[in-house]
């Protein structure tokens, strides 16, 4: 057997008849095992009362989606590539374009059905634009499919609704990648600062 | 008077499952019973077929790494590094050292929160209900560092081809440091409550036997293999990602029966516990992703709108998949807390896999039941289901 094997395998649970016969007859292992369950009595409970608290998502969840809103122009920054269409392993984006008065390219239509999402954030990879998001939001359950058929002036509003200036930053800053740094050391890595 | 007689005599056909709350998800087992003896078991699955493999085949090689995210779906680290170590042999890439210690890392966390959830719901099977949430308590704790890592807490889809996603932060790092601190006093705790307990020992001892060799003919792995005095652990004999870099015991045990693989798994808490902190401290700085990963993964965004090459690489990576896949076939096993979980791939030059095959360890174990159960008491049907640590997403794949 190489020298890394452990073996676990208890031939005898106790050390001695002594001890096992203690155990037997006075409970000693329940014992133990109820004075941890009553010390744990007056300790603060780690579980969470869900609706009436909730619970703040981390930054970059992958959450609702949102459509990014170009603050120039007011309008969805998306131009309808339709990169996160193709890319989108469940194929749950819908992207309709027509061409506008001056023969650009119009964005008519941007739907994405959340039911069929897989939150994989493959989309939010493959825009080129920076146009499409994942909000921090997790709770939006309906009560018809049809409320979970987001279109494009939804998908505006959530990102009104859900991204606030800071978490605009945030997100894009850690989740829009790979980015050039990624391909080589930089300064900035987070490594293990020593046992504090 | 024969005629009752008759009947009485006669095995009772009993359906444990789809939708029994112990059988783990929806397995089904068609036992027949002689009093409360099994004569014999048949296991059902696909129920939760969704056809991964199939599916793997019309999309792009990275398209399709959500897809395993769902095989395991309470270790999906490990399924979405195993995915990648497949298609980077397939492709000749190696991922970075930093990114190498990163996936070792999270599949070491992966492993640690597997495994609390089958002790949670094994003891729960059994009897013992306390131990559930204490297990889920540091459940918690690593579901919530998966979330600052990536955003997900259960489909992570954070591996990519070539390295990771994205870079580990100096809180995740702080945090997860003081887990392992804590973490072994955690698993002394669990074992404070069921390691000597009475029931718990009548319910695991002795129970569910199977020799070395009758698990090696199933073609058993994982810790339900090492249970039964089979050393053989993937992480040592074909080292993959960081784990010839760091120390780690591998546990094994001598009865083959349902306690012994507890206790395999037990250690194996302790170990990844140990893992993870030398990976911590070892950490170092440098890229991860792979320099040569742009062929194959997305090319880094500041770029993509200033220069123009990039730009169309990007495009049709995404439509088209890597335009330079080498034709072949490649088979790749990693380590996953299930059991031996291994890809294999064949590429016929298209930017898709020709063909995806998943050796899932939950198939295997399922299959290897009957063995198991047959011969013992219906009630410790529940405790080798539990044992043998199935999750029916990778087994209906």
């Amino acid at each position: 057997m190489e020298e890394y094997v452990k073996i676990v395998t208890r031939d005898r649970l106790y050390k001695d008849e002594m001890e096992s016969l203690m155990t037997k007859f006075l409970f000693l292992e329940i014992v133990r095992g109820m004075r941890l369950t009553l010390k744990t009595m007056f300790k603060k409970p780690v579980t969470r009362r869900y609706p009436k608290e909730k619970r703040q998502a981390k930054p970059g969840f992958r959450g609702l989606h949102a459509l990014v809103r170009n603050p120039e122009t007011g309008n969805a920054k998306c131009v309808g590539c339709g990169l996160c269409a193709a890319m989108c392993p469940s194929k749950c984006i819908y992207i309709y374009t027509r061409e506008g008065d001056n023969h650009e390219k119009v964005v008519e239509r941007y739907e994405i059905e959340v039911l069929r999402c897989v939150y994989c954030s493959l989309c939010v990879e493959a825009c080129p634009f920076q146009a499409i998001a994942l909000t921090e939001t997790y709770d939006y359950a309906a009560f018809s499919k049809q409320e979970l058929f987001y279109t494009k002036d939804r998908l505006l509003k959530n990102w009104d609704d859900f991204m606030t200036e800071e978490k605009k930053k945030r997100y894009f800053e850690s989740f829009w990648g790979p980015k050039t740094s990624f391909f080589r050391e930089n300064e900035s890595q987070a490594t293990f600062k020593g046992k504090s | 008077m024969e005629q009752i007689k008759e009947r009485h005599e006669r095995e009772l056909v009993l359906n444990l499952g789809p939708q029994h709350p112990s059988t783990h998800g929806v397995l089904r087992l068609k036992i027949e019973v002689e009093g409360e003896t099994v004569i014999k078991c048949t296991p059902y699955v696909g129920y939760l077929h969704r056809g991964t493999e199939k599916l793997a085949e019309g999309m792009t090689y990275l398209q399709a790494l959500p897809l395993t995210d769902r095989l395991d779906y309470v270790s999906s680290m490990t399924n979405n590094i195993g995915y990648c170590l497949a298609v980077e042999k397939l492709f000749g890439i190696e991922a970075p050292i930093r990114a190498k210690y990163i996936r070792t890392m999270i599949a070491e966390m992966t492993r640690i929160s597997s495994h609390l959830l089958w002790l949670g719901t094994h003891a729960l099977d059994l009897g013992a209900m306390t131990v559930f949430l204490y297990a889920f308590r540091e459940r918690e704790w690593i579901l919530d560092l998966f979330e600052t890592l990536c955003g997900a807490r259960l489909t992570v889809s954070y591996p990519r081809i070539g390295g990771v996603r994205n870079d580990v932060s100096q809180e995740f790092i702080d945090s997860l440091y003081e887990f392992t601190n804590i973490f072994p006093s955690k698993v002394g705790e669990y074992e404070t409550l069921i390691d000597k307990n009475r029931i718990w020992l009548m319910r695991t001892k002795g129970v569910g036997v199977i020799s070395a060799e009758e698990a090696i003919n199933w073609s058993l792995s994982g810790a339900t293999l090492r249970g039964c005095g089979v050393n053989y652990d993937i992480r040592k004999k074909h080292p993959y990602d960081a784990y010839d870099l760091v120390e780690f015991d591998v546990p094994i045990g001598l009865n083959g029966d349902v306690y012994d693989r507890y206790l395999c798994r037990m250690e194996e808490l302790r170990q990844s516990n140990r893992i993870i902190r030398q990976c911590i401290e070892k950490l170092p700085k440098g890229a991860i992703l792979a320099p040569d990963a742009p062929k194959f993964t997305l090319p880094p965004k500041d770029k993509v709108l200033d220069n123009m090459e990039t730009l169309i690489h990007h495009f049709t990576l995404i439509t088209k998949g890597p335009m330079t896949a080498p034709k072949g076939e490649v088979y790749c096993c990693t380590e996953v807390p299930k059991g031996e979980l291994g890809f294999y791939m064949v590429s016929d030059g298209t930017g898709k896999p020709y063909r995806m095959r998943i050796r899932s360890p939950s198939f295997v174990h399922v299959s290897a039941l009957p063995a198991l159960c047959e011969g013992g008491m219906i009630a410790d049907v529940i405790a080798n289901i539990g044992t043998i640590d199935v999750v029916l997403g990778e087994c209906d794949r």
